[in-house]
């Protein structure tokens, strides 16, 4: 009986083994012949990128780059990557001279490194060379901002921003002399102190605070403190850090504190706060409210940030496409780079990732609904004319140390409520040294 | 019997006196592969920089960085701890009293009980996130009852947050600290209390000299095993408190992940571990079970 079970497990075991090794053999004779077919006639270009990471943008932009692949017969391999890998792979492909990278989509900051080390190919001669971007306008501030160390190291290919959301119930507690349209438009009167002071009414009148921001353990908060009040109170991200005009700052935030929704600390994002009316008005990414937006579109608008005694601070995010040098095909990935900056495709990015369109022409062409209340309010941002553009830092991994360095402060004036000027001296030499240490200057 | 040389033993007895250390031997590998190698690699990680040089870095930051928030995650480790680890045993020591009684629907209710271990922490830390909610289900049901007028705030108050953590993590993990229990008692011979009965035994006497003694090794497992999982507490806390309440875990994922300093994590997670195998050490020592010792 026992032989007899041996027996069929041995046989069991043997055809198991065999068609492992038959699948191995067959797989192993389609990769060829794959590889003969690919190798063979058409190009095929590598395309590394930052952003677009997550998995459903990841099968949104290969979807997006069949699309390409048949008008224009050229492969592209997207390659989703860290910063930090590619900054290894790049640096160990342009110091050995087999560069394999096409195309790299990056934020500015990585791309602006880049290019100080010399590794970014000059596109100004490229429109002359292999075609020109017909039919799109670049903002002059992404022009100018393109141009790093002496040439033109990347197209602007997508922009992301922070903003306000507010739920029309809001506006009937505005502050007397503020109106709505103050607010959507971003005039002169929208201020933090028209801010404060519309969060107090919504506080005392509701009788509960509804003011909300995403300070949760993955949340954007510190954000909101490098890159939009220092600058609007400040007139610097990191330069003032324990200024006097800073510690104005910090007390006005410590008075906001008291109209803000508490549970503000574990919120990651502001789209569900929003949907759930816990909060009303609310800052955040673009791309973490859009869920807000495109649920009740007609509940809610998109606005400007306010406005601070240094002017209109906020973050740009810029990602950028850029050629490195010796790349295998730049023909082809200029041709990857025309279709990408395309209105209508930016416009599809738009639809499926949040991310904004670089190229005016392609604002026209969203259809309306929630999207065009997006594209609204971050137009209304962009184009204020007390805008103080902040980018943030390229760090690197001491990004994690420029971060929780704001965080702490925040933590021990507004949260602990520990002595302002003392805190912002402590850290202060810490924030200094990390811009120091990567031999950038103090935004 | 004694032999001069290997020679004479035949080779079958030569071998099978080496099948013991055989057999430890997968252990072995398993062990220094995935316990030694991760400890070693982690005793690297935090007192070594990348060029090997031995360093205090990373003590350094853990221990007076303004931004490092070690006491107070260590604070409110044993904190949490403290207060979950009593209640939890308890609340099933109780269950599992109740339970050893026979009545209607037994089975249903162990398995109500028993569902709560099968969610993992982030789900568990979501759920009561969004039932504790300003609108959220708890709210709801006590204003509708009348009980309150306003929303309890559960979130972004630290006491309140404290609260909210303890209540999910009862919820969560006594099933564990019950099932122990529960399978322990049913262990016990009935002729012990059938013993008892006979000599007049009270139900006090009975608890106190029959099934208390004879529960303290499944005690033991239980707290042992609860106390390991309550140093490493994270989920529940991240979901429900974010850093309002640092735990020691939950700084070492955000020093590896947020502040990018694996030095850091490391120290972390080997404090973690050094905790760890201490408070185990302890309750073997205390809670060795007396009967063991007395003979069996």
């Amino acid at each position: 009986m026992s032989r007899a079970i041996s027996t069929l497990w041995a046989i069991t075991i043997i055809v198991i083994i065999i068609i492992a090794i038959g699948a191995g053999i067959w797989w192993w004779y389609a990769s060829q012949q794959g590889g003969k077919q690919g190798g063979g006639q058409k190009v095929k270009i590598v395309f590394a990128s930052t952003q677009l990471n997550p998995p459903e943008e990841q099968a949104f932009i290969k979807s997006l780059l069949q699309d390409f692949t048949k008008e224009t017969g050229i492969e592209v391999d997207f390659v989703a990557i860290s910063y930090d890998q590619l900054t290894t792979r790049l640096q160990s492909e342009e110091q050995s001279g087999k560069v394999t990278i096409d195309l790299i989509g990056d934020l500015h900051g990585g791309l602006d490194y880049f290019a100080s080390k010399g590794w970014l190919t000059d596109l100004s001669n490229f429109p002359s060379k292999y075609g020109a971007l017909s039919g799109r306008t670049f903002p002059k501030v992404l022009e100018d901002y393109s141009k790093l160390h002496g040439i033109k190291a990347y197209i602007p290919w997508m922009t992301a921003t922070y903003v306000m959301v507010v739920n029309h119930k809001a506006y009937q507690y505005l502050p007397s002399g503020l109106t709505p349209d103050d607010v959507k438009k971003g005039t002169s009167k929208w201020t933090y102190d028209a801010f404060l002071k519309w969060a107090e009414n919504l506080k005392n009148q509701t009788g509960s605070p509804k003011v909300g921001f995403p300070d949760g353990p993955h949340g954007l908060f510190v954000r909101f403190l490098h890159g939009f009040l220092y600058p609007s109170f400040t007139g610097y991200q990191a330069k003032a850090f324990n200024s006097t005009d800073a510690v104005k700052m910090w007390q006005y935030l410590k008075e906001l504190w008291k109209y803000v929704v508490p549970q503000s600390t574990t919120y990651d994002e502001m789209a569900d706060p929003l949907l759930k009316e816990e909060v009303w008005v609310a800052w955040d990414h673009t791309a973490r409210i859009k869920n807000a937006i495109e649920q009740k579109p007609d509940q809610f608008d998109v606005v400007p940030v306010p406005a601070g005694p240094k002017g209109r601070g906020f973050i740009l995010v810029i990602a950028g496409l850029a050629i490195p040098k010796n790349a295998p095909h730049p023909d082809a990935a200029w041709k990857l780079i025309e279709f990408l900056t395309r209105p209508e495709i930016q416009v599809k990015v738009l639809q499926n990732t949040g991310f904004f369109p670089t190229v005016k022409e392609a604002t026209g062409k969203i259809p309306s609904g929630p999207l065009k209340v997006l594209a609204q309010g971050v137009a209304a941002q962009q184009s204020a004319s007390d805008a103080v553009v902040a980018l943030i830092p390229s760090l690197g991994a001491k990004g994690g140390d420029f971060k929780n360095i704001y965080i702490t402060a925040f933590n021990k004036i507004v949260l602990n409520n520990e002595d302002i000027k003392k805190t912002l001296d402590q850290l202060y030499p810490q924030l200094i040294d990390l811009f120091k240490s990567q031999g950038l200057e103090v935004p | 019997m004694t032999r001069k040389s290997g020679e004479s033993i035949p080779l079958s007895i030569k071998i099978s006196n080496y099948v013991p250390y055989l057999l430890l031997l997968p252990t072995l590998a398993y062990m220094l592969f995935f316990i030694g190698y991760p400890l070693v690699e982690g005793v690297a990680l935090a007192f070594f920089d990348e060029q090997g040089h031995f360093t205090w870095a990373n003590v350094n930051y853990l221990l007076y960085d303004p931004g490092s928030l070690f006491w107070d995650a260590l604070k409110y480790t044993i904190l949490l701890a403290a207060v979950i680890i009593p209640i939890q045993v308890s609340v099933a020591f109780g269950l599992a009293l109740l339970f050893n009684a026979k009545f209607p629907g037994k089975n249903l209710a162990l398995y109500t009980v028993i569902l709560p271990l099968t969610i993992s922490d982030v789900a568990a830390g979501l759920i009561w996130y969004v039932m504790l909610g300003q609108y959220g289900f708890f709210n709801k049901l006590l204003m509708d009852l009348g009980v309150i007028s306003h929303p309890i705030i559960f979130f972004g108050i630290k006491n309140m947050e404290f609260l909210a953590i303890v209540m999910t993590e009862v919820w969560r993990a006594t099933a564990i600290v019950f099932v122990i229990i529960f399978a322990g008692l049913q262990m016990i011979s009935h002729e012990y209390y059938e013993a008892a009965e006979v000599f007049g035994a009270t139900t006090w006497q009975r608890f106190r000299y029959i099934i208390f003694p004879l529960l303290l090794p499944s005690l033991q497992a239980a707290l042992i095993i609860r106390t390991l999982f309550a140093f490493q507490i994270f989920g529940v806390v991240w979901t429900l408190a974010g850093r309002d309440i640092p735990v020691l875990a939950g700084e070492a994922y955000y020093a590896q992940t947020t502040l990018l300093r694996p030095g850091v994590a490391a120290l972390y997670a080997l404090i973690i571990a050094a905790l760890s195998v201490s408070v185990g050490a302890i309750y073997i020592k205390f809670f060795k079970a007396k009967y063991l010792e007395a003979g069996m």
